[in-house]
């Protein structure tokens, strides 16, 4: 292993890592530009001789001036450690120095492109919980000199340095082709539909501006409306369609768990879970234990008949960053035994096993009869106004049922238990999640409730935590009252820190 | 097997209380009417002079918007009056905590130890009757965090100075 001392004075990265910039900006320039290449590869014909002369030269002074810009950011990027400060000087024009100490350091992450993969280079990720964005990005660093930096700037962090001595350890969890195939056959169809058509509306909205450009955008309107037209009257072309949609949903899902979720290896190191997965782009996140502020097990009807579930890990977020961009760490095709272990190791100690499950107060189911019938209610206005033939209100009939069936799914569902430390929450409806949070985890407490809710004595019990927030929804007065107050007890005497 | 609530072993602990519950200053019901009438008299006055001018031809349904500016303002202003006693909140030895709302209740507790900042701002109009904001927030997405408007400025300051005290302490 190589002193940490290595990095006492400024370093910059690997000298690939020029490449690793260069391509990074042109990729970068492709996607903002992309359209104004495809503008001129159709109007080829059309420039005359010398026009492209000028277009080439420009290309290839916008390649060099970039090469330039590359060299010049890998010169000025360097690094380094001191006084257990990690820091960064970067910048061309502007220069920058950031400092942040090891132990605001959330987790370091490494990753591979397929261009990193090809020239064998890391890309190190420092993140800290100030930022959603990885803070710090160094793109290009040797395995070798990679795990050096990390362990510098672990080793400090950690008490038990001594037992970071590295064994080759079994994987908790390794997940081959087969068992991938049975993720992603057993993944939610729907929500990869909708994933892969909020993509294609991204996509669409891109051509459309392009075709309003050059005068032509009744072509795609009129391919459109034809569609939509026929899709209207035709009852065949609607299951057809459908059917394909199935197909395009199952395969779109298919597509997504290979690509993040290719080889998943889950190593559990003291008190850290190192998961490394991809396909295209390789990820290695190193999870500390004490930095993961809540988790969530989910399965689903078929995916329990197999007998694996995926588990959700968060951890703290910025409460600047407006997007809701959530970096989720997300372990799929985890066995009962795996899970049990993983528990332990966020858990020590706590077993709700035993505990009975709290059911919720019935005015929950109220509420969501409530809020199913208005949305039918919406849907039905939206069929009178919209269609012409009113046989379309039989689709009442098969949505009434499915209403009813989810609603009381829903409500069967919603249940919440407690150790003297640890809150698990039940939800879901086709699908089953339970989500446990550590009582010394929870930022603040609220209760709130409508004018309906008071007149039934029921509130929400929100918890706040520092990724997010959790809801027991309609639990009865005396219970929610009992509940908070014990929460806000735990708080206020625990000695962890919640990060 | 075990009841979650009758699992819990502490015997005592302290229960937040409704009645340990104090108003916020009654002068804060003079910034909230100052400020609805700053509205509604931009607003109106900005109906005025579209009418006026004739920028737009609204003089045929100039009765209804009047009328729905009317409603609109009214109904906010019944809203904040009634709600304004419902805002309330109660400083303890480790927590502090605030309700409000007239047709959405919410009451929020935030412990000390897990304060990340304090802040008081005082707004122009309450500048003039010596009120402050006090904000209070936690780590997260401090969208929810706890605000309490309409503190004396003293009272804010020595709220402040006590949880910064306790959270040293």
């Amino acid at each position: 292993m190589v002193n940490s001392n290595h990095y006492s004075e400024f370093k910059t990265q690997s000298k690939k890592g020029i490449l690793v910039i260069y391509i990074n900006q042109i990729y970068g320039l492709l996607k903002t530009f992309w359209i104004l290449l495809f503008l001129f590869i159709q109007k080829f014909s059309k420039f005359s001789e010398v026009s492209l002369n000028y277009i080439y030269l420009g290309i290839v002074f916008v390649l060099l001036f970039f090469l330039v810009r590359a060299f010049l950011i890998f010169k000025n990027f360097q690094f380094k450690i001191e006084n257990n400060h990690f820091i960064l000087k970067k910048g061309i024009l502007k220069k920058n120095i950031i400092e942040i100490p090891f132990d605001r350091i959330q987790n370091i992450n490494f990753k591979q492109n397929i261009i990193q993969q090809i020239i064998n280079v890391y890309e190190l990720n420092i993140e800290t919980a100030g930022s959603a964005k990885a803070e710090i990005s160094i793109k290009a660093m040797s395995l070798a000199h990679a795990n050096d930096l990390k362990n510098a700037i672990t080793i400090f962090d950690k008490s038990n340095q001594k037992s970071e001595v590295f064994k080759e350890e079994k994987p908790l969890l390794k997940i081959g082709l087969l068992e991938l195939l049975k993720v992603s056959l057993t993944e939610n169809h729907f929500k990869s539909l909708l994933l892969l058509f909020a993509l294609l509306v991204g996509f669409y909205q891109q051509i459309n501006q392009l075709f309003e450009s050059s005068g032509n955008n009744e072509l795609v309107d009129d391919f459109i409306t034809v569609n939509t037209s026929a899709i209207q009257t035709s009852i065949i072309v609607v299951l057809i369609f459908s059917l394909l949609l199935v197909l395009v949903g199952v395969f779109s899902s298919f597509v997504r768990v290979f690509l993040t979720h290719f080889n998943l290896t889950v190593f559990i190191k003291n008190d850290t879970l190192e998961i490394d997965q991809g396909l295209t782009t390789k990820k290695s996140i190193v999870l500390k234990k004490n930095k993961v502020q809540h988790i969530t097990i989910s399965t689903n009807p078929i995916k329990e008949k197999l007998g694996i579930s995926f588990i959700t890990f968060t951890q703290a977020e910025s409460g600047i960053s407006k997007e809701k961009q959530k970096i989720i760490i997300k372990i799929v095709g985890c066995k009962a035994t795996q899970i049990t272990k993983i528990k332990n190791l966020l858990f020590p100690d706590e077993n709700l096993d035993n505990f009975d499950n709290n059911h919720v107060d019935s005015f929950y189911k109220t509420r969501l009869y409530l809020r199913g019938f208005l949305a039918l209610l919406l849907i039905n206005i939206g069929f009178f106004f919209g269609f012409e033939n009113h046989t379309i209100f039989w689709l009442n009939s098969i949505l009434l049922p499915i209403l009813v069936f989810l609603t009381e799914l829903k409500f069967k569902k919603r249940t919440f238990l407690f150790s003297d430390e640890l809150l698990q929450i039940n939800y879901g409806t086709i699908e089953t999640h339970q989500t446990f949070l550590p009582f010394y985890k929870i930022q603040h407490v609220s209760l709130t409730k409508t004018i309906f809710q008071e007149r039934k004595n029921v509130s929400d019990v929100v918890f706040q935590t520092a990724s997010g927030k959790l809801k027991i929804p309609c639990l009865k007065d005396s219970e929610a009252l009992k509940i908070l107050n014990f929460a806000l007890y735990k708080i206020e005497t625990s000695q962890q820190s919640w990060m | 097997m075990l009841n979650s609530f009758q699992n819990i072993t502490v015997t005592y602990f302290p229960e937040l209380v409704d009645s340990e519950f104090k108003p916020i200053e009654k002068k804060y019901l003079k910034v909230i009417i100052s400020n609805i009438f700053v509205f509604f008299f931009i607003f109106t006055v900005g109906v005025f002079t579209v009418d006026f001018t004739q920028i737009l031809d609204i003089s045929s349904f100039l009765f209804y918007a009047y009328f729905s500016i009317l409603i609109i303002f009214g109904l906010i202003f019944l809203v904040q009056f009634l709600g304004f006693t419902k805002r309330k909140y109660v400083v303890r030895e480790k927590d502090i905590s605030y309700k409000s709302g007239l047709l959405f209740k919410k009451t929020t507790t935030i412990p000390f130890n897990r304060i990340q900042h304090l802040e008081i701002d005082q707004g122009p109009i309450s500048r003039f009757f010596d009120l402050a904001v006090l904000s209070v927030f936690t780590a997260g997405n401090s969208s929810d965090d706890l605000k309490i408007r309409g503190l004396k400025q003293e009272d804010a300051a020595k709220i402040k100075e006590f949880i910064s005290s306790q959270i040293d302490g």
